[in-house]
């Protein structure tokens, strides 16, 4: 297997805070990684570093073998990386078919002029995610939580990314809706997916993943299996010690 | 015959303001023409500001520079009009490349006070350096004019607005047009949905500027002469402002009726306001707007159609 990610001694301070220290680590072509770490250990940092909407500090991004550190966010979009933001950021006076047209667009400004949008695709990825017909006419305000997840994850998937940084998708979501998630990464997975999923929910995680890599205060304390790494004593001390 | 459909309002639109000269005097049409012109320049200001959120408060830059141009190029060179008048709005795209390098940096207030400052730039330079070419603070006049008579620049005013206004309409109905609101609702969110941010802000300054260079020279040969207090003006930039804020930014139909309220408005109010109390009716109207119609009167009708169908619907 080749290497699709590979991030290498990786560093981002904020200050005086080291928030990614050294980092290193590499996800191969059709792999899942579990990211987990207690709260404000740099996991949503390496998300940002991932997709340049923060510069790292030192250290290289490597992306299907290209060093991509000079490549600016909407670059590494079009080269196959896409990412859920934490905290939803809809477009607010666009509908959901709308906000995944965004994800669906083409770099050249003329096709964005001539060629009218894809409205059955569009409709499509919405209901893959889970939206149901009247939902996806439906303007982010009047969705609840967990469809502000579902369409984070819509609009990233209709960009078709090779890579897909999952930061959180479960959070706020009720049994029922992690399953249907769950049950769309499998199915992208199979696809040739290849992504890393950062999440609190270790139990929604746990099948979801092959690897996982534990960060605390911004370096890697444990790398394995799920099962090593919850064995790990580092690791059960930085959970409790928060 | 979709296309046809959507633009029957913009018909309808088209052929009442045609019939016009018919029935109201040249006075009234002088008016329009003015009407018009400022809705050229709001519109200039909406696919920019409206639409992208950076927010420019140095419109009259961009007018003046193609004012400037044209009015040199035809009173020093004798240049022809049909030379004199694209060689300005090419003249102004380029001039707008001084306000895209801080829209690369920055947002918000800031980007408003830096185009601000362009245009008080502007202000001054058109008036000490080289007052040969300039006229100085006197500006230039006896300007060559494109048509004479109200209503053959009605209509000239009218066409021009007109074509503008439809393009830009059909314009932002487009994946473009939602792309570029994209960077006024979440900009980075927008990059990470592999929007390329830079080239669609080009677009929309570039795009912004040549309508406004349109107007710009058209304007300047209408009047038939420039001068730097006319243009680089904070009542002429309120107007502008004011007019697409209060008919519903980013909606391009909303600053030309936003337009044609506010010059009627004045022109009505000015026996009781000579002066400099129109800046007062300015903040009236804006804080009015603010409260009662914050998306513009655009917004309004649409609601107002929306009840008169549901009234409908229901008998
Ligand atoms: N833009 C920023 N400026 C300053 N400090 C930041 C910034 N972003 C993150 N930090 C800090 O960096 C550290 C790592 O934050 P990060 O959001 O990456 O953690 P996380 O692992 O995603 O946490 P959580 O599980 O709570 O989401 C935290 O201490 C945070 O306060
Ligand atoms: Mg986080």
């Amino acid at each position: 297997m080749t290497d699709l990610l590979e991030v290498r001694d990786l560093t981002k301070r904020f200050g005086g805070l080291t928030a990614v220290r050294n980092l290193g680590f590499s996800v191969s072509e059709g792999e899942s990684l579990g990211l987990i770490g207690p709260n404000g250990a740099g996991k949503t940092t390496v998300f940002n570093l991932i997709m340049s909407e923060l510069r790292q500090d030192s250290g290289e991004l490597f992306f299907q073998g290209r060093e991509i550190s000079k490549y600016p966010t909407h670059a590494r979009v079009k080269l196959g990386i896409a990412r859920t933001y934490q905290v939803p950021r809809p477009f607010g006076e666009m509908t959901v078919t709308e906000n995944i047209r965004m994800g669906m667009m083409p770099d050249d400004l003329w096709q964005m002029l001539t060629k009218g949008p894809q409205h059955d695709a569009e409709r499509d990825i919405g209901k893959d995610v889970g939206f149901s017909e009247r939902e996806v006419a439906m303007y982010p305000g009047e969705l609840s939580m967990g469809n502000l997840r579902k369409l984070e994850l819509a609009r990233t998937i209709a960009a078709e990314p090779k890579l897909l940084l999952l930061d959180e998708v479960f959070a706020g979501l009720t049994v029922g809706e992690i399953a249907q998630i769950s049950e769309l990464l499998v199915e992208k997975r199979k696809q040739g997916l290849t992504y890393i999923m950062v999440s609190h929910d270790l139990r929604a995680l746990a099948p979801l993943v092959d690897r996982v890599v534990v960060m605390s205060f911004g370096a890697i304390i444990a790398e394995g299996t799920f099962k090593e790494v919850i064995a790990d004593k580092k690791v059960r001390e930085a959970y409790l010690g928060q | 015959m979709g296309v046809l459909v959507s633009l029957r309002w913009w018909l309808v639109f088209g052929v009442g303001m045609c019939l016009l000269p018919l029935v109201v005097s040249t006075g009234t049409l002088r008016i329009l023409v003015f009407a018009q012109f400022l809705a050229i320049f709001a519109m200039s200001w909406d696919i920019l500001s409206g639409r992208t959120g950076y927010i420019s408060f140095g419109h009259p830059f961009l007018i003046g520079i193609a004012g400037y141009t044209t009015a040199m190029l035809t009173y020093h060179l004798g240049v022809p009009l049909y030379f004199s008048i694209p060689a300005a709005v090419v003249a102004t795209m380029i001039g707008s490349i001084f306000f895209f390098i801080p829209a690369l940096r920055t947002r918000g207030t800031y980007f408003a006070v830096v185009t601000l400052a362009f245009m008080e730039v502007l202000y001054h330079l058109m008036q000490v350096v080289q007052p040969k070419l300039t006229g100085g603070t006197r500006g230039l006049s006896g300007l060559p004019t494109i048509i004479l008579g109200a209503v053959p620049n009605y209509y000239l005013s009218f066409g021009v607005m007109f074509v503008i206004g439809v393009g830009l309409w059909l314009l932002i109905r487009t994946r473009l047009g939602t792309a570029l609101s994209t960077i006024r609702m979440d900009e980075d969110a927008a990059r990470s949905s592999g929007l390329n941010t830079t080239k669609l802000k080009l677009f929309a300054f570039m795009l912004s500027a040549f309508v406004a260079g349109i107007g710009g020279a058209l304007y300047t040969h209408y009047l038939g002469s420039i001068a730097p207090r006319g243009i680089f003006d904070i009542s002429f930039l309120f107007s502008i402002l004011i007019a697409a804020l209060i008919g519903g930014a980013g909606t391009i139909v909303g600053p030309i009726m936003g337009a044609y309220f506010l010059t009627l408005l004045l022109e009505f109010l000015r026996p009781y306001l000579p002066g400099p109390e129109r800046y007062l009716i300015y903040g009236a109207i804006t804080l009015l707007a603010y409260y009662y119609a914050p998306k513009g009167f655009h917004n309004i009708f649409g609601l107002l159609w929306q009840r008169l169908g549901a009234l409908g619907r229901r008998e």
